[in-house]
């Protein structure tokens, strides 16, 4: 295979898997403690949309991902109100969020295009880290990208020590593993949950900034298509770990960039056969993992003191 | 006794205060997102209503949207019953006209009435097998429902792609669409001068038949007992597995009946994006009708004039067209408050 067009697929393998890997960190740590939120496609899309909208607004991207980590937070706090402190069904609650992303986003996004406020939008540019971007394969594809790629990575690495190492790790996991003795060990159980939930959402809408404006430079209707559930199905794939978790949304990413590749190196097989692989990567990842997964005890059941 | 009782609100209690303070947020913030498109809330609700459920044409068309959701619904209430959470109502809808549409050159030559039969039939297979895979591949291996439904409405969305482009496409190939259906293959209006058709008769039927199917057959007990207490049903000979299979092959298969309902009635042909959303939407219908198959055309009807007054608004209004999903979520948002009051009272 060509050397350049591989490195090409593995440099923007990368930038496709972080809207992904965004959300299933959030979705993780929500998961971990117990809270199952299907929720993650209409937070995407209001994060991509805010990240748009403000990142015109103050002039500047980062302004933008200020804005689509409020909107997130607030989705999943809204989230965590119903099937936290009302504790109604996890999952009814999360598909009225998708609806709800749904239509505050093209809501939005109408208004603001009808009054004529969206100029050009200024994007997240690449990072030029000097001699490091300038090896050879190692710098395209590891060191020439958008400086939240490496804060995804970081908040990965973070997740991943946060659980094995710090009593808010062990706090997390209690609460989804075992509400019950966490609650007699003195933890406010539904305070963990609703905190877990408010992450969960930030993630997600920081999911959808990327997309918004790193990975591409505007907004669209349903732009997020299907990654949100993407994303659900790679925390089941990873197992509730961060780090294999970067793993997996770098396997659906690469999968993105290689279907896009193919369709252009084999113009005579119908291009919705290539345009299908990051779905069915996801199917088979669901059949690969389920039987051998463990998932949180608790998982999706409210918990009452009684 | 212990320390909860001394307190003054018991938690019971405070949960109820929260879902009251969330309904009336929550129409606040409605309210609030008309205001920001600089239209009076109030107005633009008379509208709605008016333009849904209150002219004639709007009657009309909301009647034509509610036929798809209701069969779709169907299937959803069934599903939902057993806990199962089909998500896919889009990918079995496009997948049941798919196949219904492949299958016309077969039909050919049949009597009338026959052939429109062995059409139906073709889009309930279509769409029964389409739910089916993603049963087995819970029922087998464990798969989560949610998200398999979800990612097989996207490989759905490009198999109908590929179709109206490669082999289904119609003989001029020029637009990505099929050939019209023949005249006999065409379900008839059913009142002269709307597009209502007979689908509207079919989707009455399938409300009597699932009803009959939950309520009075061995197949709906062990349906309603997995959803209600697994263990038990499993105790009581029910097989979990069958029962996940059977319910997404049932609610695919109405979902395929009204894809081809779609096609045969309404659109004349198969077209990409010629049903989009059904799907969610219809899980709103299942819930608001408590999984009740006797109240889902009731609530269908409700949410097609949302969506048909919703357009009257767009069109007459400045409030831009999507307010129709924030409305949905909205209503499966009080809908589960509303669950929380009433959960309780009488309770304490």
């Amino acid at each position: 295979m060509d050397w350049v067009l591989f490195i090409g697929l593995l440099a923007s393998g990368v930038r496709f898997a972080m809207p992904i890997l965004f959300a299933a960190l959030g979705e993780t740590v929500g998961q971990r403690a117990g809270v199952l939120n299907v929720g993650l496609e209409g937070i995407m899309l209001v994060g991509a949309f805010l990240a748009v909208l403000f990142a015109v607004l103050t002039g500047s991207p980062w302004g933008g991902l200020v804005a689509a980590i409020a909107g997130g937070a607030a989705m999943g706090l809204l989230h965590g109100l119903f099937c936290v402190r009302l504790k109604v069904d996890q999952i009814v609650a999360g598909i009225a969020l998708i609806l709800l992303g749904l239509g505050l986003s093209g809501f939005g996004y109408r208004l603001v295009t009808a009054s004529g406020a969206l100029g050009p939008v200024p994007g997240f540019q690449r990072l030029n880290l000097g001699p490091l971007t300038d090896i050879p394969v190692l710098g395209p594809v590891l060191f020439n990208h958008h400086a939240l790629v490496y804060i995804g990575v970081a908040a990965a690495v973070a997740l991943a020590w946060m659980f094995a190492r710090t009593g808010l790790g062990l706090t997390i996991r209690a609460v989804g593993e075992n509400p019950k003795a966490a609650d007699s060990a003195g933890i406010d159980v539904d305070r963990v949950r609703m905190a877990a939930c408010a992450f969960g959402g930030a993630m997600a809408g920081i999911g959808g900034a990327f997309l918004s404006t790193a990975q591409l430079a505007g907004f669209v209707e349903n732009m997020v298509s299907g990654r949100g559930f993407i994303a659900i199905a790679c925390v089941v794939f990873a197992r509730w770990n961060p780090l294999a978790a970067v793993g997996v949304a770098l396997a659906f990413g690469i999968a993105e960039a290689a279907q896009i590749r193919l369709q252009a190196l084999y113009p005579g097989v119908p291009y919705q056969a290539f345009v299908i692989l990051p779905y069915v990567l996801a199917l088979a990842g669901l059949v690969a993992a389920a039987r051998a997964a463990h998932l949180p005890a608790a998982l999706a059941k409210p918990y009452r003191k009684s | 006794m212990d320390g909860r009782a001394l307190s003054a609100v018991s938690p019971d209690r405070r949960e109820r205060r929260i879902a009251l303070v969330v309904l009336a947020a929550g129409l606040a913030a409605l309210a609030g997102l008309i205001a920001a498109a600089g239209e009076n809330p109030l107005r633009v609700l008379a509208e709605l209503v008016r333009g849904g459920f209150l002219t004639q044409a709007g009657l009309a068309d909301t009647t034509v949207r509610a036929i798809p959701l209701c069969l779709v619904g169907l299937g959803i209430a069934c599903a939902f019953r057993a806990g199962v959470f089909n998500i896919g109502g889009d990918g079995q809808l496009l997948i049941g006209a798919c196949a219904a549409v492949a299958c016309v050159p077969l039909l050919a030559g049949l009597p009338a009435p026959l052939a429109l039969a062995g059409l139906m039939l073709a889009g309930m297979a279509g769409g029964a097998a389409w739910g089916a895979v993603a049963g087995v591949l819970k029922a087998r291996f464990g798969a989560n429902e949610i998200i398999a439904t979800i990612m097989l409405n996207y490989i759905a969305v490009q198999v109908l792609s590929w179709l109206v482009r490669g082999p289904l496409q119609e003989p001029a190939g020029i637009f990505p669409r099929s050939a019209r259906l023949p005249a006999e293959l065409r379900l008839p209006a059913l009142i002269d001068g709307t597009r209502i058709s007979a689908g509207l008769l079919i989707a009455a039927v399938a409300v009597g038949v699932v009803w009959l199917l939950l309520a009075r057959s061995r197949w709906g007990f062990g349906v309603t007992m997995t959803g209600q207490n697994p263990d038990a049903a499993r105790y009581g000979g029910i097989r979990p597995g069958r029962v996940t299979v059977t319910v997404l092959a049932l609610g695919g298969a109405l979902a395929g009946l009204a894809g081809i309902v779609e096609v045969s009635g309404l659109h004349g042909r198969l077209q990409e994006g010629f049903a989009t959303g059904f799907g969610i939407t219809a899980i709103a219908v299942a819930l608001l009708a408590r999984l009740n198959p006797l109240w889902v055309p009731v609530t269908a009807f409700g949410f097609a004039g949302l969506y048909v007054g919703s357009a009257t608004v767009a069109r007459a209004t400045a409030v831009p067209f999507p307010l129709v999903n924030v409305i949905e979520a909205a209503i499966i948002l009080g809908f589960l408050a509303l669950t929380v009051l009433r959960r309780r009272a009488g309770a304490d």
